[in-house]
């Protein structure tokens, strides 16, 4: 079947009564966990996964989700505007000028020009998903088990390598990821390992209640306990106005809307590279070729749009590597790999040739998606910021029902729950450690496509452990493995100086205009340790700070 | 209470340097190799290479911190991290009570506990949450078909 027909039977399959309303929940939810500061997008994508079980396709199940993480990116600027504090760690740039601006009154201005904004950016890399995806899985089209063995190794290698800032420790991670996952039965030789005679171990340690327990718990029980050391403090809302953004202000944004989110699309497809990274670039390359650079800062139009062009694009451009390789962008995209694998789909060059229409419909369920965000964002923004003000102890408790409930409903067993539990504890004792959990979960989600292919090719090639540098595409995809982690740890703390002098500048000319900028405020993500970028921003909470020993 | 610094690339390379020696010595027994070959390579093989790989992180990130002097403190204040661990056990005690005692009846007593040790005061609060345990477990048995544990005579 060619890809347009494909396509035709994709729009089909997307156009559904059932599928719009998932698109309009996922939005909505993610609006709402992206603009609560210390949720993030992530915990929306776990809390609606073990309720997507019970949905009729998978393609429904992995729409709702990108639904909530479209919803999410532009929930995250809500509270950036109106209360300087980012929701997600993607919309700090926003709070640069979308809270100056909500300070002289214009909120709704602001918060339309960040919807604006975020739906340009995520439609036009939905397009360039679109358009790349079936171009790029016939690159690879001829990869056997030992090449997916190698980009697995690829995949992996790279997140860790770039998920801290330290490669010893994110390796570590991402090998315990492996190693955790190998507990339990092994499908080929039907040998228990490392079950300790436990029933509970015995049939292995499934990802979803390691999802639960790594992010969403570990999120809640952070942002409670701030709410514990703060007494239950709430920060005090802009009130939004009705003035909002008129055409002529929509076009002269659009140059930065652009601009942004072709530098976001270039940066997310590749792996390991956030939102978090692309809004500073971004931000910066705007100011840069703006006519105004001196209004950035201060409350500038352009400033939001290309912030929030930037986190939105990012969006379907993570999508990239993950639809076409396997290969998860970043923390997001690693969740959304799990959420494939459970249901029964494999990301990855045969993807588009074996499960091509639930492909495309996932595709175009992104860019629908995307394009629903703009009236539902205009009629829901006002109710949805009216959340940040509910007290965290209305919430809390909700979650965490909910994330136990989850939990248990993936298997019927009770074991999951103990899982959740001893997995929470041990999420403790690495922040304790400094050890990211970012790397530890990709290494529980890729583990096993990496056996499964490991296997396959010692039968296939006779035990033969030198077949990955024998096989000529293998060997390159190693190589490049080495190379690009090299090259990214580089990068990274380049950008990372960087966006700390951009920030620091930012806070100075904030400072001057009004309430200084405030650190964001994504404590959950910080223990979950998701974005990478957070972890080069203070944190007062864990007291983490880079200290030479004497 | 005093504050502690927990120097993280020594004491993260310490216990995972440990954990994965004592899981190295226990491979043999905990994994054993099949009695008839089927061709496939040894389940001990992917274990086996993420715990030498976790050990040579682990030697990595001692020696950063002894001989290159490069470490990161984690600053434990009990008082910040007081509420966290007891946050932590509550929710391992929620656990128990869900096998043993129910979905709803380990939510309507643990989770005033918890909002109460948040300082949480308003009767509302309280009361949404106890019909939000409850709400819950029917959601999941009538919308997700999916029973919760619970006791027998509640229809568990």
């Amino acid at each position: 079947m060619g890809d347009i027909q494909m396509i035709i039977q994709a729009v089909g399959q997307v156009f559904t009564p059932l599928n719009l309303i998932m698109i309009f929940g996922g939005l909505v939810l993610g609006m709402i966990v992206g603009c609560i500061p210390g949720l993030s997008v992530t915990l929306g994508i776990i809390l609606l996964l073990p309720l997507t079980y019970s949905f009729p396709s998978a393609d429904t199940a992995i729409i709702a989700l990108l639904a909530v993480y479209v919803g999410g990116m532009y929930g995250g600027s809500i509270s950036a505007i109106t209360l300087n504090t980012p929701g997600t760690n993607s919309a700090i740039a926003t709070t640069f000028d979308g809270y100056p601006l909500a300070k002289q009154g214009k909120v709704k201005k602001a918060l339309d020009t960040s919807l604006f904004a975020s739906t340009f950016g995520g439609l036009m890399s939905a397009l360039l998903l679109l358009i790349c995806a079936s171009f790029i899985t016939k690159l690879v089209a001829n990869f056997a088990s030992v090449e997916y063995f190698s980009m697995a190794i690829l995949g992996i290698s790279l997140i860790a390598g770039v998920s801290g800032d330290s490669l010893p420790k994110g390796v570590l991670s991402g090998l315990l990821g492996i190693f955790i996952a190998s507990i339990g039965m092994d499908a080929v030789t039907g040998v228990t390992r490392f079950s300790f005679g436990m029933s509970t171990l015995k049939f292995g340690i499934d990802m979803l209640p390691a999802m639960i327990a790594l992010i969403a718990l570990t999120q809640v029980v952070q942002k409670l306990r701030d709410f514990v050391i703060s007494h239950g403090k709430l920060d005090d809302a802009n009130q939004i106005d009705r003035e909002g953004l008129t055409g002529k202000e929509m076009k002269s944004i659009l140059p930065a809307c652009t601009r942004s989110s072709v530098i976001a699309s270039i940066l997310g497809a590749m792996p390991g590279v956030g939102g978090g990274v692309a809004q500073f670039m971004c931000y910066n390359e705007c100011r840069r070729a703006s006519k105004h650079p001196e209004k950035f800062g201060k409350g500038s139009l352009e400033g939001i749009a290309a912030a929030e062009a930037s986190n939105n694009a990012v969006v379907g451009s993570a999508m990239i590597p993950l639809l076409t390789l396997g290969i998860p962008g970043d923390g997001v995209t690693a969740l959304l790999l799990g959420a494939f694998i459970l249901h029964g789909i494999q990301p990855g060059p045969t993807m588009f040739t074996k499960q091509g229409v639930i492909a495309y419909s996932i595709i175009l369920g992104c860019l629908v998606a995307n394009v629903f965000l703009y009236p539902i964002g205009l009629l829901l923004t006002r109710a949805v910021a009216k959340i940040i003000q509910v007290r965290y102890t209305y919430l809390a408790p909700v979650i965490i029902m909910f994330c136990f409930a989850g939990a248990f409903a993936a298997t019927g067993n009770t074991k999951e729950l103990i899982l959740v539990a001893a997995i929470l504890v041990f999420s403790y004792v690495l922040v304790v450690l400094d050890i990211s959990s970012t790397p530890l979960m990709l290494g529980m989600i890729l583990a096993d496509i990496m056996e499964m292919n490991f296997v396959t090719s010692m039968m296939s090639y006779d035990r033969d452990y030198l077949i990955f540098f024998k096989r000529p595409i293998s060997c390159v995809i190693l190589i490049l493995t080495v190379i690009l982690v090299i090259s990214m740890l580089r990068i990274n703390k380049k950008v990372e100086a960087l966006n700390k002098a951009q920030l620091e500048e930012m806070q100075r000319e904030h400072s001057e205009a009004g309430k200084p900028a405030e650190e964001p405020r994504e404590k959950g993500t910080d223990w979950a340790g998701l974005e990478k970028l957070e972890e080069a921003e203070e944190k007062p909470i864990e007291k983490l700070s880079d200290k030479p020993k004497p | 209470m005093k504050k502690i610094k927990i120097k993280t690339n020594l004491w993260s390379g310490i216990v995972m340097g440990v954990l994965s020696i004592i899981l190295l010595m226990l491979l043999p027994s905990q994994v054993r190799v099949p009695a008839y070959d089927s061709g496939a390579p040894s389940p001990r093989i992917i274990p086996g290479i993420c715990l030498v790989g976790m050990l040579i992180c682990a030697a990595a990130l001692i020696i950063q911190s002894l001989v290159f002097k490069k470490e990161k403190i984690f600053e434990f204040d009990w008082a910040v991290e007081k509420p966290c661990i007891l946050l932590i056990l509550m929710l391992c005690v929620y656990t128990a009570m869900i096998i043993y005692l129910g979905f709803v009846i380990a939510s309507v007593i643990i989770f005033p506990l918890m909002l109460v040790y948040s300082g949480e005061r308003k009767p509302p609060i309280y009361i949404f949450t106890i019909a939000a345990g409850i709400g819950i477990f029917f959601l999941f048995k009538f919308v997700f078909h999916v029973s919760l544990p619970t006791l027998p005579f509640l229809g568990g």
